[in-house]
């Protein structure tokens, strides 16, 4: 019959590719393939256990629901360190506000409430220094940064997921750096 | 830690989870298709001789998560030769029109798989079976959309003047179809001159010119390409016009 011959020789496997249609790998296995390497980054991104846990949850939904939106396996890695580097600058930015907030609040002569003494993040004041100084960044370059420092991602991964070229990352990530190193 | 969050995203994941659906490249009788099936039944039909591949991928990731699947294409396009080899049993295999947006359209499409293997419909008579007699034009959207052709049959659907119309792949394959299943259209691409008209209530058939048939009413009538389909169809000759 015709369709064993066309399976032996394309493979069936293969036949989408052959008519340029990809799709990226079932959710399920794109999870398993990265969800170390997003937990460190979340870990090292926040400095915070639980902050890190509930933002990988947060991003494998969010991943999810976009999931249709992804072409390829290509796109695959760099597409969900975007997705949690974002998370990560909402997270520290958020809490900033939360903390500007308190402290005005305290000028005013408020009780404070408990947690306003716990560090954001959990670290020590170096440590909490440089996150809200990535999260003032510009967008990009606090992403860039983030990805390149905490993920150890290519500048061309970087580019894919900041929808840039390869040297706009570059220098995303050099500016970012200048820009922390004059906050000091 | 990673295996607590995997709790809690699998937990999450459960409540929002699109239905899966395998799909793949085959060849065919009418060129190679791309064939998506979810649990509930074969979900599309593409094409890959027309444009728009990637579309429709695109239609069906945002209703199902899609997985590669040899096994599951395999089957459908085993069922499709079976088809070309007579076998119209394999028809009935069910069909999810999850894509389909539209009630109307999805009425439109499952009226359809009631006519019969051999039998056409004109899109005026479609579209008053369902209750629409005047949108034909609706009708042929519904068609020209048609996710899971060959399986919802709308090589089935013709002008009403006769002509045998359009086809989403392509007209030489919709002649395939319709010859494979017994309606054999003449060169002029129009209804073959002894075709005949059929009651799908009173389950009689006529000459078109009959005045039972000229009555009749078109929601509820078809075209067989002659007499002999017709009674093979179940059908049994007018006693007013006695077609042969």
């Amino acid at each position: 019959m015709v369709f064993d011959d066309f399976v032996g020789r394309a493979g069936l496997t293969s036949a989408m590719a052959t008519f340029n249609l990809k799709l990226p790998p079932p959710f399920d296995e794109a999870v398993k393939s990265m969800e170390r390497e997003i937990m460190r980054f979340l870990m090292r991104s926040t400095g915070d256990r639980e902050d890190a846990k509930d933002l990988f949850q947060e991003t494998w939904l969010r991943a999810y629901r976009a999931y249709p939106t992804l072409k390829s396996e290509d796109g695959l890695r760099p597409w969900v360190f975007r997705i949690a580097s974002n998370l990560c600058r909402n997270r520290v930015r958020d809490r900033m506000r939360r903390a500007r907030v308190i402290t005005t609040a305290s000028a005013n002569g408020a009780a404070l409430p408990e947690s306003a003494s716990s560090p954001i993040g959990g670290g020590p004041d170096g440590v909490l220094h440089l996150k809200r100084s990535i999260a003032r960044l510009p967008g990009k370059q606090g992403q860039a940064l983030m990805m390149r420092k905490f993920a150890g991602l290519e500048y061309a991964e970087i580019g894919a997921a900041l929808n840039c070229s390869v040297e706009s990352a570059r220098a995303n990530v050099s500016q970012a750096l200048r820009k922390l190193k004059a906050d000091e | 830690m990673i295996n607590e969050a995997r709790i809690g995203i699998a937990r999450d994941l459960q409540l929002i989870r699109r239905p899966e659906a395998r799909v793949g490249v085959i060849p065919s009788p009418v060129g190679r298709l791309l064939v998506a099936e979810s649990n509930r039944g074969l979900a599309t039909i593409h094409f890959l001789t027309m444009d728009g591949a990637e579309r429709t991928l695109e239609k069906l990731r945002k209703k199902f998560d899609l997985i590669e699947n040899e096994a599951s294409t395999r089957r459908v396009g085993a069922e499709i030769d079976r088809l070309f080899k007579g076998d119209m049993s394999v028809l009935e295999h069910r069909v999810d029109l999850s894509v389909v947006e539209s009630e109307f359209q999805r009425r439109a499409l499952i009226s359809l798989r009631t006519v019969p293997p051999g039998a056409v419909i004109t899109y005026q008579g479609l579209a008053a079976a369902v209750g629409h007699p005047n949108s034909q034009r609706a009708i042929g959207t519904t068609m020209a959309t048609n996710p899971v052709p060959i399986f919802v049959p709308c090589h089935r659907v013709i002008k009403s003047d006769g002509s045998i119309g359009n086809y989403g792949g392509g007209v030489a394959n919709k002649l395939k179809l319709l010859r494979a299943e017994g309606f054999d259209v003449g060169r002029d691409l129009r209804l073959p001159p002894r075709a005949v008209m059929g009651h799908r209530k009173t389950r009689i058939f006529c000459r078109p010119e009959c005045s039972a048939a000229k009555r009749a009413d078109s929601s509820r009538t078809v075209y067989f390409a002659d007499a002999q389909s017709a009674a093979h169809a179940g059908l049994r000759a007018c006693k007013l016009c006695r077609p042969t």
